[in-house]
């Protein structure tokens, strides 16, 4: 255990909040699943944050939690998917801007199309470290997966994500 | 290194964009894709993916849940016996 930094729980929530919530959301398309995948995870995290021992980095032992949390969630409900016009996107955060906020909620549709195409690994993978800035490493040790399975899954999804959003690069 | 082919530098792609190639590599890597415009696409798109997704794909949890979560960890936290 790390005596020196040891981090509470409302101080990971701070920090991870909205990651474990979009991995949720990426998994279940589903922001009611996506905010129990929240409760759930940092439920857990407190329960044992006493035993993180503190030899990884501490977002993938967190998101080790979040993602198991989404597929369990997933696999126990698969309702109708909320439409994505209601959900909050950082980037709507103090927009005023509404037409900017028209075309960036319909970016936001296709995003969610893209990716809600491919399969949850995937899915998982491309989000850690595309998104919320994991190292490889990061990922296989909060997905459970080797490394090369990881960079496997990164190819696939960056090349079938980059096929489907060619007109938006 | 000798040039590399489109298909060759397919292969080096994951590692190239994470940066975690040799120099060796990097440097064939870069030589092909200053001669080809094939590869050029292919490579800024996928650097593009990552882009749009961070900059428009990202979520915020709503303020109403994240209140909600954030008082059942602080009860919680004050007292580890509930
Ligand atoms: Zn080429």
């Amino acid at each position: 255990m790390t005596a020196a930094a040891s981090p509470t729980v409302t101080s990971l929530f701070e920090e991870f909040a909205d990651g474990i919530y979009t991995l949720g959301y990426r998994l279940t398309g589903d922001r009611q699943l996506a905010e129990d995948v929240v409760q759930e995870t940092f439920i857990k995290v407190m329960r044992s944050l006493s035993s993180y021992r503190g030899d990884g980095p501490i977002a993938a032992w967190l998101y080790r939690i979040g993602y198991r949390e989404a597929i369990a969630v997933t696999r126990k409900r698969k309702d109708e998917p909320t439409e994505p016009d209601t959900m909050v996107y950082l980037a709507d955060r103090s927009d005023d801007d509404v037409e900017r906020e028209i075309v960036s909620r319909e970016l936001a549709a296709v995003l969610d199309a893209a990716i809600s195409s491919l399969t949850p690994p995937l899915r998982a993978a491309f989000v850690l470290r595309d998104v919320e800035g994991l190292s490889t490493v990061e990922v296989a040790a909060a997905l459970d997966a080797s490394e090369s399975a990881v960079k496997m899954r990164l190819a696939r999804a960056r090349e079938a994500l980059r096929v489907q959003l060619k007109e938006y690069l | 290194m000798t040039d590399l082919t489109c298909d060759e530098l397919d292969a080096l792609l994951a590692e190239f964009l994470d940066g975690t190639i040799t120099d060796d590599q990097r440097d064939a890597a870069l030589a092909h894709l200053a001669t080809c415009d094939a590869c050029t696409i292919v490579v800024t798109e996928m650097r593009g993916v990552g882009a749009l997704f961070r900059q428009h794909g990202r979520l915020r949890l709503p303020d109403a849940a994240r209140a909600r979560i954030r008082a059942q960890l602080e009860a919680a936290e004050q007292d580890p016996t509930s």
